[in-house]
């Protein structure tokens, strides 16, 4: 105990930390709405496209998030896009897409001789939170929870059923585009932690464990934002303690809470 | 009499099949249009293309006024986490209001208590029967306060109680203005509503009117 409170005394910890429960409970919030409208496999895509946008930025020497967040922002509305219009082509294509991605970044780094930092982008390093890092995650996820405050009602609506939302005159693409720029954000955000290998698990884990527990949307919101940080924090000590990269220490901790409230379940049943 | 509806030379194509081939109707306030025909007559895609769900290959829709729909079947996973209040509340929702109102709160109470749902506002949707969640979508179209109310049989899976009290709002909201369009296969149905206006369809036109 004395020893992760000693580590949370260096600076990199504390950013680490405190960027990644807030990174952590915007992803989770968001994870609700992709884990109900079956799009669960976009953060995994994203994260890949993501791991291609770092290695590039790497080779060109700019900063990751000039060429990762516009490409993966690009990215989300075409894989939006692919998956409303064709709904089994829209898993292919994410997996086409992601595959390549992921064979791009690679090769990039391997071509360039920095395949060093593939490692980082992969696994994910708490390292890699700078102070800029840091301020810039405090400024997102108060947009992340402002916007879905301010648009809860009807991103609960078009959650539950698209068509009734257009009966009403609603225009659901305005809101779906909004969902994927915010994803696309926080799998950028995410991915220097965690590693782009696992941001999606990050996404997609506290919403499902919470779907078991919650008893309607609003809880099912605050559960998996609350399960979520949770995993971080003790993810994060995990990974202090064994020596593992931070991502894998948090989604361990993500899958443990999952299997928990399984045989809670079973047990209460 | 206000106009709530008009259809005019509404044609909607599944790839080359017409399942709606020139309809044209209209439907003014007070007004009860049941519509009838075989399955596969296309009833239920002609209230979709009046509730705008599907677009019109050809022809136009104009709806004036705030617009409840009752689908046959609700396309939406039967086991998503929501409670009867969250899913009757979304029926108030309009373009540019992102908030509830009290008065909705209010309206979705009283839809509740209408259709005898009240006690089940916090049960999630995926433990009620057909007929309850039938009731729900019922108290969603209805908490809106329509001008205009498309209903794709709703009476599928109500009991006998239940049957009379939607009739008994039926007749309410017809006398309070509402144009109600109505897809029914059950001739009773028809029968419970006075001088209503009686549309049959075969094979995506009309056959003929009562």
């Amino acid at each position: 105990m004395n020893e992760i409170l000693e580590i949370l005394t260096y600076p990199f910890a504390y950013r680490a930390l405190i960027a990644g429960s807030l990174i952590s409970v915007c992803a989770s919030v968001l994870g609700v709405i992709l884990v109900l409208k079956h799009y669960s496999l976009i953060g995994h895509g994203l994260s890949e496209i993501g791991f291609a946008s770092l290695s590039l930025s790497g080779v060109l020497n700019v900063q990751p998030m000039m060429i990762a967040a516009p490409s993966v922002i690009a990215a989300s509305f075409v894989i939006i896009f692919i998956s409303r219009k064709y709904r089994t082509a829209g898993d292919t294509a994410i997996a086409i897409a992601s595959s390549a991605a992921l064979a791009l970044g690679i090769a990039v780094s391997s071509i360039s001789g920095k395949s060093s930092n593939m490692s980082a982008y992969l696994f994910g390093s708490v390292l890699a939170v700078s102070e800029g890092d840091l301020i810039l995650s405090v400024i997102f996820s108060a947009v992340v929870i402002f916007v879905f405050t301010l648009l809860y009602n009807r991103l609960f609506l078009i959650t539950y059923n698209e068509d009734y939302a257009r009966s009403l005159g609603i225009n659901t693409s305005i809101y779906e585009l909004i969902v994927s720029i915010l994803t696309a954000l926080v799998v950028v955000m995410g991915m220097r932690i965690t590693g782009t290998l696992l941001i999606s698990g990050v996404i997609i884990l506290p919403a499902v464990s919470a779907k078991i527990i919650a008893r309607g949307f609003l809880s099912l919101v605050i559960i998996s934002g609350l399960l979520s940080l949770t995993a971080f924090v003790s993810g994060l000590m995990l990974s202090f303690i064994v020596n593992i990269p931070a991502g894998a220490g948090v989604i361990l901790s993500n899958v443990m809470i999952l299997i928990l409230v399984k045989i809670l379940e079973r047990v209460k049943s | 009499m206000t106009e709530r509806l008009r259809l005019t030379d509404a044609v909607i194509k599944y790839g080359d099949v017409r399942a709606v081939n020139g309809i044209t109707l209209t439907a003014k306030a007070g007004e009860m249009i049941f519509i009838t025909g075989a399955n596969g007559s296309g009833k239920s895609t002609l209230t979709k293309g009046i509730a705008g769900l599907l677009p019109l290959s050809s022809g136009t829709v104009e709806r004036t006024g705030k617009m409840g729909y009752v689908p046959q079947y609700e396309e939406a996973d039967r086991d998503f986490p929501a409670s009867v209040a969250e899913i009757v509340l979304t029926g108030t929702q309009r373009p540019g209001k992102l908030f509830h109102t009290k008065s909705d709160r209010l309206n979705a109470e009283k839809a509740m208590k209408l259709l005898g749902i009240d006690a089940l506002a916090d049960k999630q949707i995926r433990t009620l029967s057909g007929g309850q969640l039938r009731r729900v979508f019922l108290a969603r179209a209805l908490c809106g306060e329509p001008e205009l109310l498309v209903l794709d049989e709703p009476c599928a899976g109500l009991d006998a109680q239940s049957h009379e009290v939607l009739f008994g709002i039926l007749r309410t909201l017809l006398a309070e203005g509402c144009a109600v369009v109505m897809v029914t296969h059950d001739v009773s149905d028809i029968d419970g509503i006075s001088g209503a206006r009686i549309i049959r369809i075969s094979h995506g036109r009309i056959a003929g009117h009562e």
